[in-house]
């Protein structure tokens, strides 16, 4: 064990603190390449509610692909609740169209073109549907955001993009005009 | 002694004529009225206070903030904490210095979480949170400080519980480096304030393991009696006795729990593994264990052991019960057997209050049904009060015994406070 203030002891300290900056800056490293490097396409959910940002600083999203057919269920024994899943979506051509399940893996796949893989958790498995959960359900909602000034629940669709080693982010969520 | 204390007794001192009136004085000089003190912690109070007002402000506007600045506060408030934490090291200041660094490794966490949120980005293994352990193993070894030990055993259990719980994965990588890691530092550099946090913390991570995987809740103590074992092997005493008490009680809530509700056979269901593997593990534990008992010469603390009989094979029912109770008993009579060997106060107390819980227990279980309910407690009150007073009559004996034996003046400390010597 180090005694303190030897030049080791010292360069131990500098190199440590050094490295957890370095980490930070990779995290938020890796947010920026997400959306440079990432596949991008649109969520679509249910209206939002806005209460909750009278406390929060935070919404809670409510995805339409949060619920999936216990048919689109590609495993080799049951679905559990609380395991880990890669879900297929659909997305069809056109930069606006949105993204729906095409099924759910318990292990790892290629998507092919019109394809993306989104991993998320199953939440519940009922009679007929699974319940999932992409850990994308929180946004925390910037300061210039349109949604600050929006009606009590308005509709959204959330632009997500899922970097090649797996990484997923909420970009942006877009306000739909009727 | 306060110096309030001094103030009221000193002048009775003077007039029993222990002391003089100018050793009252000079004694009354040697404690200074703490006032000053009191002034001193002012000026932290304030310190606190406007740190919180930054803290508010910023948090109010956290989401107005540009990335780039709330990235820059983040890694600035990181590095100001180790800078200021040196700072005062070098000066001398250890705790605060500690303190400070302490915090650095908080806000180095913190960060972490932050900096992924301002992405919105989810991450799909702990693999952003483990290095957060890894530092904080890390600055464990490279500072000499109990808190910044104890610091990263408590941010491996809350970064498994998220992982388990968040994730659905088990983390082996976390509850490896805060085993080896963590551990090693204790092996090192034995603490006994260490020891049952690290215990305790290698515990929860062992639960949530049995949890998560929906094994038997028995496979539990394997790893508990694992870092029991591990305090076998270790040379201090105090500090390895401290290692082994969050597996003892763990082991000692569930026999009790046995005892109580093993009847049902629904309950003991659920508690047996499979027969040949559990055993073959509990019983190469058991082999670490002894050979570490031997090796450090406590084989006396062999009936620990007691507890963990895997009584649950036996059918449901009362057989498993009356096993349960004897286990119970033999248990608390061997650690009061120990302790009057030893002549060791404390346990005798320990052993004394595990015989009568045992007692209650059995008690409880074979006359609720078909006592009346105020002769059942009116038998339960005597028999605990005629117990509990043969037991403490026993005990007073014994060390009276012991001290006649020795027949050296041991130290008042050593004997309870409710120790009377019997005539």
């Amino acid at each position: 064990m180090l005694t303190r203030s030897t030049p080791a002891h010292r360069l131990l300290v500098r190199l440590l603190v050094a490295a957890q900056v370095l980490y930070v800056l990779g995290v938020a490293g890796a947010g920026y390449a997400t959306t440079a490097y990432g596949q991008h396409l649109w969520l679509a959910t249910t209206p939002v509610d806005l209460h909750s940002l009278q406390y929060e600083s935070f919404v809670r999203l409510h995805y339409i692909a949060a619920e999936a057919p216990l048919t689109t269920w590609h495993g080799l024994a049951a679905p559990q609740r609380r395991q880990a899943v890669y879900v297929l979506l659909a997305t069809a051509p056109g930069p606006d169209s949105l993204a729906t399940v095409a099924g759910v893996y318990d292990a790892e796949l290629k998507p092919t073109a019109g394809q993306a893989v989104l991993r998320g958790w199953i939440t519940d498995v009922y009679a007929h549907t699974l319940g999932l959960r992409y850990n994308l359900e929180r946004y925390y909602v910037p300061g210039d955001s349109p949604l600050r000034l929006g009606k009590t629940s308005p509709a959204v669709r959330v632009g997500v993009s899922i970097a090649p080693w797996g990484q997923a982010r909420i970009e942006r969520v877009q306000l739909l005009r009727h | 002694m306060s110096r309030k204390f001094l103030e009221i007794e000193s002048p009775a001192w003077v007039a029993e004529g222990l002391i003089t009136e100018d050793q009252r004085q000079r004694l009354l000089a040697r404690y200074p009225p703490e006032a000053v003190q009191a002034v001193g912690l002012l000026p932290l109070l304030g310190s606190i206070l406007v740190g919180l007002s930054a803290l508010s402000v910023v948090a109010a506007n956290w989401q107005r903030l540009p990335t780039t600045v709330r990235l820059a506060l983040l890694l600035g408030s990181l590095l100001a904490a180790y800078a200021g934490g040196e700072y005062f090291l070098r000066r001398g200041n250890r705790r605060l210095g500690h303190g400070l660094v302490g915090l650095g490794l908080v806000a180095f966490g913190v960060s972490i979480i932050l900096t992924s949120q301002l992405y919105q980005l989810v991450g799909y293994d702990v693999s952003g949170l483990l290095a957060w352990v890894l530092v904080g193993v890390l600055l464990s070894y490279v500072y000499t400080s109990q808190p910044l030990t104890l610091l990263p055993i408590v941010i491996g259990a809350a970064v498994q519980t998220y992982c388990t719980q968040a994730l659905g994965t088990f983390s082996y990588a976390t509850i490896g480096l805060v085993a080896l890691g963590s551990g090693y530092r204790w092996w090192r550099r034995p603490d006994t304030l260490v020891a049952s946090v690290l215990a305790v913390g290698l515990l929860w991570q062992a639960a949530l393991w049995v949890a998560l995987s929906h094994a038997k809740i028995t496979w539990f103590f394997i790893p508990a009696m694992l870092v029991y074992a591990a305090g076998d092997w270790h040379r201090d005493r105090p500090a390895s006795r401290a290692l082994q008490g969050p597996p003892l009680i763990a082991a000692y809530l569930f026999a009790l729990g046995l005892a109580l509700f093993g009847e049902t056979d629904q309950y003991a269901g659920l508690l047996r593994p499979p027969v040949l593997a559990y055993l073959g593990a509990l019983a190469a534990v058991f082999i670490l264990s002894v050979a570490g008992k031997r090796q450090q010469g406590r084989l006396a603390s062999l009936p620990d052991w007691l507890l963990l009989l895997p009584g649950f094979y036996l059918p449901g029912g009362l057989p498993l019960a009356i096993a349960t109770l004897v286990v119970l008993y033999a248990h608390a009579g061997s650690v009061l057997a120990r302790a009057h060997r030893s002549g060791d106060a404390e346990q005798l107390t320990l052993g004394t209050v595990l015989f009568v819980v045992a007692t209650m227990v059995a008690y409880f279980k074979l006359t609720w049904a078909f006592l009346d309910k105020s002769l059942f407690f009116l038998i339960g009150g005597v028999l605990l009060l005629s117990l509990s007073w043969y037991l403490r009559r026993r005990n007073a004996q014994r060390l009276a015994a012991g001290v006649a034996a020795v027949a050296t003046p041991t130290t008042p400390a050593a004997l309870t406070p409710d120790h009377h010597p019997t005539t």
